[in-house]
């Protein structure tokens, strides 16, 4: 194993060392996007990994994709066939997108994604997969040329998890905000939960699969501040965020 | 409820019959599943050069079963990083007294996942903070592969990174620095629903122990209700 030279490991954790200081989300964005646009990346995404009758949107911590290429993505469902975060349930280590493999000739869809990102300059791109017990996210990057190589890959991939886990962090309301937080989705799975239902049980009755069910309940937790699905479901009826 | 003993030189002949299990259960785990070949050895049973006698154990116990572990060595010993790591560390190596080096933490695959009752994972990392506290530590190191900086970070437990994730043997590697606190393990507590600390101290009266802050009364915050 070869000793790296440090100018990116030192440029990392000084990062690190930046946001965790960091008060707004706004700040640790903006410390982001520059850090990684030093490297070529012009656009990023932190989002959980979508899957049947769900969108990206209503998952995305953080969006720093061209606005024109998020709608597009979003309104023709191109998570579905789209090979990059498919491999994250493949692996635990960070990835390039060139290594989302898929069949160029029976898998056109793949293709076809993999192309049309590319006319909004998503070329070459980089992805951090984030495995939880029962939810998976992403952070993945993106650029014409980027520069990537062993040592870069470890800065992006520190980078990258510890920027979504402040911005959760961050997004996540402190204790004195008020009125509704959870998103409708949230608050149906939390009515589901409240009657008793399963996540599987609660995904066939809603169309969605088990995994989303699961994402949104782990959302939900998230904002109410709580450490299991009984507590999360007895703040929201408390809070009136849900009637049952 | 799984009982969490510290196993360390002064009363590990009360817990003899369990190191063959835990050595062969390590061997399982990082050997044949997790194929860490440079620790493959012909009888069945990992153990390295750390496992000295200044090395501390916690063993889960559930119906005199082994069901999860944990090894913690001082750092003003020999240590992962120090001699098998060091260039995962840009800050240099860790040698303090009040810090210790965690490793080996596993949990038996029936026992993990959400399903399978108490959960052990969660258990584990509560029960090394306590552990922490009590003799006084302010920090663990720890050599470990990089998926774990998310669930970390959800469980409350703050990983300071010392340099760059690497690959190793075909999975990503860093070295971190997490705070031993008392906020963290009360934090902890209350999101398993503790109210009493959990290790048991057996045959180790000559060790001298921190008092702990009382949990009794911890209140996650959601029994707050929003205004």
């Amino acid at each position: 194993m070869k000793i790296l030279e440090p100018y990116w490991g030192r440029r990392a954790l000084d990062f690190v060392d930046a946001i965790e200081a960091s008060k707004t989300a706004a700040s640790v964005i903006s410390q982001f996007e520059k850090v990684i646009g030093e490297l070529g990346f012009h656009a990023y995404i932190m989002a959980g990994i979508p899957t049947s009758g769900q969108s990206l949107a209503e998952l995305t911590v953080a969006n720093g994709w061209p606005a024109e290429w998020f709608e597009l993505y979003n309104r023709e469902n191109l998570h579905v066939a789209d090979p990059v975060p498919r491999h994250c349930f493949n692996t635990l280590n960070p990835f390039e997108w060139k290594d989302a493999s898929y069949d160029r000739e029976r898998d056109r869809p793949a293709h076809d994604v993999m192309m049309r990102a590319r006319d909004f300059g998503l070329c070459e791109g980089f992805c951090i997969p984030i495995h939880y017990d029962d939810a998976i996210g992403a952070v993945s990057i993106a650029g014409e040329r980027p520069y990537l190589d062993a040592e870069t890959k470890g800065a992006l991939h520190l980078m990258g998890v510890l920027t979504h886990g402040r911005l959760r962090a961050l997004i996540r309301p402190t204790a004195a905000s008020c009125g509704r937080r959870l998103s409708g989705m949230e608050a149906e799975v939390l009515r589901w939960a409240a009657r008793g239902k399963t996540a599987w049980e609660t995904g066939q009755i809603l169309g969605i699969s088990e995994r989303n069910v699961r994402w949104h309940l782990e959302e939900a937790q998230r904002k109410l501040m709580t450490n299991n699905k009984t507590a999360t479901v007895a703040t929201a009826i408390v809070n009136r965020e849900i009637l049952i | 409820m799984p009982e969490i003993h510290v196993v360390q030189r002064d009363n590990r002949h009360l817990y003899e019959s369990y190191f063959d299990p835990y050595f062969r259960l390590r061997h399982d785990i990082y050997v044949k599943q997790r194929k860490w070949m440079a620790l493959d050895r012909p009888d069945g049973r990992e153990i390295d050069q750390f496992d000295t006698e200044d090395a501390v154990y916690l063993f889960c116990l559930d119906g005199g079963q082994l069901i999860g572990a944990m090894r913690a060595v001082p750092t003003l010993s020999p240590t992962l990083m120090s001699d098998i790591f060091p260039y995962l560390s840009i800050r240099g190596p860790i040698h303090r007294p009040d810090v210790y080096e965690l490793s080996r933490i596993f949990v038996v695959p029936e026992r993990r996942g959400e399903h399978a009752g108490p959960q052990v994972e969660m258990l584990l990392l509560t029960a090394i903070m306590e552990y922490g506290i009590s003799i006084g530590l302010t920090g663990f190191s720890i050599v470990l592969e990089s998926w774990w900086l998310p669930r970390f970070a959800r469980c409350g437990w703050r990983a300071h990174p010392l340099g760059l994730p690497q690959m190793i043997d075909g999975m990503s590697v860093l070295a971190v620095l997490v705070d031993c606190d008392e906020t963290t393990w009360k934090s902890l507590c209350g999101q398993i629903g503790l109210t009493n600390p959990t290790l048991t101290w057996q045959g180790l009266t000559g060790v001298n122990r921190q008092i702990l802050p009382d949990i009794s009364l911890h209140h996650s915050p959601a029994v707050q209700p929003a205004r």
